[in-house]
């Protein structure tokens, strides 16, 4: 295969493409570590021996930041520049810039959980980093644009190919929604700390806009951009369907916007906004779902594989759970759904449905059907990959149980009434009724970990002996020549 | 439906499909967002709602820092459980100068909405020192760092900064003479810059929150913004119906 | 078998991108199309129904309506939203619970224990109120917590234990007060009177002392009966306690392990006072229905006083 030719390596900058994907594991095992520990707060509080510095409130922004930020986007970064090279025929715009894009986005998430541990954060979701960390990423991110954008227009191919849509919409969308989620007032040029500059309603609808499309853009349409590139080439199958590509896209890109204040209901927020959120999120089911149809009818025809290779397991696995959980979503945005599932353990579970099962799993296809051609060399066990699919499979159906059944039984005891009409239980009784599946939680979280480390470990023999080979080449060629 | 137009333009034009791209996203948080800012009743018209003294404010710095919002919520919903459990919904206009605002997503633990005046500070201290030593089922971690001195030196810069973003703190007379006229004389002097470090020492001395006047912690901080929780405006001046209608 | 559909007349476009890259130009599943048709349609029922489009300064309301009863009595209609639908529901189970509530007003505290089903309503409603109220503090079945939060199980009260005066702490509130003595006194005189302190309630203490502490109880200089009274059995209506039962609030002398350590807890309290025991008001945040029958439900956790 060309891929494999040592003339794509040098057609292509893949130097980029490996530190990120490096990058991407480490981030994947500090992140879920983080993760597995907060979880086992929660099941153990002892857990959270008396230390600020690992205290539940403190640690969970850095779980978020590492897996989101950190895990998330050095593989998108990786994919992308990997993605947009390969269908343009070109290398990327800017070297210099991408490499800044690399150790400045590294940085924003070590700074963001060295922040959080000591005290900082601006208090919203997911947006938690301080001011001069927005104006960093901020930054990284219009030079990540250039570069993306650069590289677009150096294209030698007349059409832009789906994924590149994908990864744009991704690009422009994270670039508006954190600018406007982030104004916020220093207190002083020499302090860390800020206050937002919206306050009440308007904070809260601009937070769950940003929010919510952290999850829409970020976690959902990039990773869209990941499946169109690495699904077919996997397969070796063409996209099922081109139309639908481009009514889905754009349907995803419109809409998902809207959606934000599904987060809101029945707050104060009023009303007419939340209705609007909660329409489009049934009205994103579809696109969403164009997605889904577009990757599972393309793998299909290749079913064979899936009896062999455990990379279309897990694209295949991956896209099982996107559907799912864009199936999910809109049900739980419906207002008296949501009235139920709000606050709980729920959210908590679909959320992971969506980022264990969906944007890690696919990852995980693109990671490893990247590496091979990257360090060019064969994965170092096919073995550990197949015991990789089924420690995240199992790990991440543990999760999602466990957070149904609590978050289910959360919301019916807060709204139990007895046959007086009076409240049935407690809200210590719902806190204490939760442990075991908090527990539960727990271990299917060290189950995703445990594969995970797997991964790790097998990417780390891969490189060395791609590495290794690559030296001896080198030694040898001289001698040859 | 694609008959009349080509998406190969798109496809072929970077610049284009980026136009066409950046429009397709900008509408919705344009809709979503702006009215709540031009729609009047956005903010429910109550008394009573005040900005945070020195006190509170750093107090609230301290629930912002320590993740308080990543288990606790601050908004009751318009539910008969919620009523019941929490009090009164919660309005718009409590968390008018909640920069950022606290409503949460996740109720691992109650909501704190109207915790204000539910315990006392002696409560709220041994709670937070060790929850589980009065709430056995508690999951919530111990935060005996919260005992150490609470650094005020720079509160009138928070206040300032806070200021900008519109929370009507003072710093001229003219200013102050106003909030005089909006929140009454002796609210008016807690929301002065110039005296933010004075009366932030005076309202520790005073409401002994930590039970222990010597020394100024965030304990003391801490539960004063936990004690004014939900407590300023005073439901029983409102007939329901009143607040239904600005929604 | 997708795979033959494909194969059957359906081409690709044409672009190839990295080598292998292909699309084929499939249609849009019909069921996907009247999907998403359907989901338009059940978003613009879902936007006439509820509020939902912003103009200029106001909003769509939706046509769904919700009818209440306003503070004249009248019944009033408003367009549906989240707090006109709390408002209608509140009244109509306030409306079944009245009968209850009606009830438990008009009836006297003593005859509320004679009428089973009105017990079983307070304690319905107790239950939880109590959990979610009072037990973080009172601890579960209200046994309090030595040093912090009075038992409420006993039959020992401080503002007294009768339904009049649990409603009165209810309602108002409490605030304990004990002046420190460390300063009045030395620790000799300390010392002593901790020892006539726990002989009281047939503590081990030291005979001499017991004397010495008895004499200066009832002195001038501690002034001790003044609050506690001269048989020391406590004033309930300044909320000081009765120091000849075995029942300890501020010193922890149940958890003290030995004749040293319940000496010293004494000690501790009459040298530092005490200035916590504040119990929140509960007027104004609870009805008056829930106060009330907060008060059933607290007097009948020590069995009844």
């Amino acid at each position: 295969m060309a891929a494999n030719s040592p003339a794509a390596a040098e057609q292509y900058n893949f130097d980029i493409v490996k530190k990120f994907l490096v990058m991407a594991i480490v981030w994947a095992v500090v992140g879920m570590l983080v993760g597995v520990y907060i979880a086992s707060e929660l099941a153990w509080p002892f857990l959270n021996f008396d230390s600020p510095y690992i205290s539940f409130g403190r640690f969970r922004p850095v779980h978020t930041g590492a897996v989101i930020f950190g895990f998330g986007g050095s593989a998108l970064f990786a994919t992308s520049y990997y993605v947009v090279q390969r269908t343009c025929q070109t290398r990327l715009f800017a070297p210099g810039l991408a490499t800044f894009t690399f150790w400045g986005w590294q940085a924003i998430i070590v700074l963001a959980a060295l922040s959080y541990v000591t005290g900082y954060s601006q208090g919203r979701e997911y947006a938690e980093m301080e001011w001069p960390i927005d104006i960093l990423i901020e930054i990284v991110w219009i030079a990540y644009m250039a570069v993306y954008i650069g590289t677009l227009m150096m294209r030698k191919q007349p059409h832009i190919y789906v994924a590149n849509w994908f990864y744009l919409s991704f690009i422009l969308a994270t670039a508006l929604l954190h600018t406007f989620n982030n104004i916020a007032i220093p207190v002083s040029l020499f302090t860390l700390k800020s206050y937002s500059l919206f306050s009440g309603p308007q904070d809260a609808m601009t937070q769950w806009w940003y929010g919510h499309n952290a999850v829409g853009f970020f976690l959902t349409a990039a990773f869209l951009g990941m499946m169109y590139y690495f699904v077919p080439k996997h397969a070796g199958r063409p996209v099922y369907s081109y139309r639908l590509s481009i009514v889905h896209f754009w349907a995803l890109s419109f809409m998902y916007m809207w959606v934000g204040t599904h987060h809101l209901h029945w707050t104060a927020l009023p009303d007419w906004a939340s209705t609007l959120g909660a329409a489009f999120s049934i009205m994103l089911l579809l696109p969403s779902w164009g997605g889904m149809i577009n990757g599972i009818m393309t793998l299909s025809g290749a079913w064979d594989k899936l009896r062999t290779d455990p990379i279309m397991r897990f694209m295949i696995l991956a896209l099982s759970f996107y559907g799912m959980s864009t199936f999910e979503g809109p049900m739980m945005s419906l207002k008296d759904v949501n009235a139920l599932s709000h606050y709980t353990d729920w959210t908590v579970g679909h959320v992971h449905s969506g980022a264990l099962g969906w944007v890690a799993m696919i990852s995980f296809g693109a990671m490893y059907h990247m590496i091979p051609k990257l360090w060019n060399t064969p994965m170092y066990s096919v073995k550990l990959i197949n015991m990789h699919f089924w420690l995240a499979t199992i790990g991440v159906l543990l999760y999602i149980t466990a957070m149904w059944i609590s978050g289910i039984s959360q919301g019916l005891m807060w709204r139990a009434f007895d046959d007086f009409g009076n409240l049935q239980y407690s809200f210590v009784e719902s806190v204490a009724a939760m442990h075991p599946f908090y527990a539960m939680r727990a271990i299917g979280g060290m189950f995703y970990l445990t594969g995970m480390v797997l991964m790790a470990y097998n990417c780390y023999m891969t490189i060395r002996q791609g590495v290794r080979a690559a030296d001896t080449a080198g030694q040898t060629a001289p001698a040859a020549a | 439906m694609l008959k009349n137009f080509k998406h190969e333009r798109l496809e072929t034009n970077a610049g284009l499909l980026l136009v066409a791209t950046m429009l397709s996203i900008s509408v919705g948080g344009l809709v979503e967002i702006a009215p709540l800012f031009l729609i009047d009743d956005t903010m429910e018209k109550v008394d009573g709602v005040r900005p945070y003294t020195p006190l509170e404010s750093r107090g609230r710095d301290i629930y912002i820092r320590e993740g308080c919002y990543t288990c606790h919520s601050q908004m009751i919903r318009p539910f008969r459980d919620e009523a019941l459990r929490y009090g009164h919904y919660s309005l718009a206009a409590e968390s008018k100068y909640d920069h950022p605002f606290q409503w949460g997503s996740k109720r691992t633990g109650p909501d704190l909405a109207r915790v204000g005046g539910k315990y006392s500070n002696e409560w709220q201290v041994q709670h937070l020192i060790q929850p589980k030593s009065v709430v056995p089922e508690s999951v919530m971690p111990n935060y005996p760092w919260l005992m150490s001195p609470l650094d005020y030196a720079d509160v009138g810069d928070r206040l300032r900064a806070l200021r900008t973003t519109g929370v009507p703190y003072s710093l001229s007379q003219a200013e102050y003479d106003a909030n005089v006229k909006q929140f009454g004389a002796e609210v008016a002097k807690t929301l002065h810059i110039p005296d933010a470090q004075k009366n932030l020492v005076a309202q520790a001395q005073e409401g002994n929150y930590d039970g222990d006047r010597a020394i100024v912690t965030e304990m003391d901080g801490l539960v004063a913004y936990l004690q004014v929780l939900g407590t300023m405006v005073d439901f029983s001046k409102y007939k329901p119906e009143d607040l239904v209608k600005y929604r | 078998m997708a795979d033959s559909a494909q194969n059957q007349g359906v081409q690709t476009t044409g672009h190839v991108w990295d080598e292998t890259l292909q699309e084929w130009n499939n249609p849009l599943p019909v069921w996907w199309t009247y999907s998403f048709y359907a989901t338009i349609v059940f978003a613009l029922v879902y936007w006439t129904f509820y509020p939902s489009w912003p103009f200029g300064k106001s909003f769509l309301p939706g046509m769904a309506q919700i009818t209440y009863t306003n503070a004249q009595g009248q019944e009033e209609s408003w367009h549906w939203n989240t707090r006109a639908k709390l408002l209608k529901e509140t009244q109509e189970a306030n409306a079944q619970q009245m009968p209850y509530y009606a009830k438990l007003m008009q009836t006297p505290f003593e005859q509320i224990g004679k009428d089973p089903e009105l017990s079983s309503f307070v304690v319905s409603a107790g239950k939880v109120a109590f959990s979610d109220n009072c037990a973080a503090c009172h601890q579960a079945g209200g046994a309090g917590k030595v040093g912090l939060f009075p038992n409420l199980a006993d039959d020992d009260w401080i503002y007294g234990g009768s339904h009049e005066k649990i409603q009165e702490t209810l309602v108002k509130g409490r605030r304990g007060y004990m002046p420190p003595f460390a300063e009045a006194l030395d620790a000799a005189q300390i010392d002593a009177l901790a020892n006539y302190v726990l002989s009281l309630s047939g503590g081990q203490a030291d005979a001499a002392k017991v004397a010495t502490g008895k004499e200066l109880f009832h002195s001038q200089t501690a002034a001790c009966y003044y609050c506690h009274g001269d048989n020391a059995k406590g004033r309930q209506d300044v909320g000081a306690a009765n120091l000849t039962d075995k029942v300890w609030l501020w010193a922890d002398v149940p958890g003290a392990a030995d004749a040293e350590g319940k000496l010293a807890a004494v000690k501790k309290v009459i040298s530092g006072g005490m200035a916590k025991g504040v119990m929140p008001a509960w007027e104004g945040r609870l009805s008056p229905e829930q106060i009330k029958l907060l008060t059933v439900y607290v007097h009948e956790l020590g069995g009844g006083k």
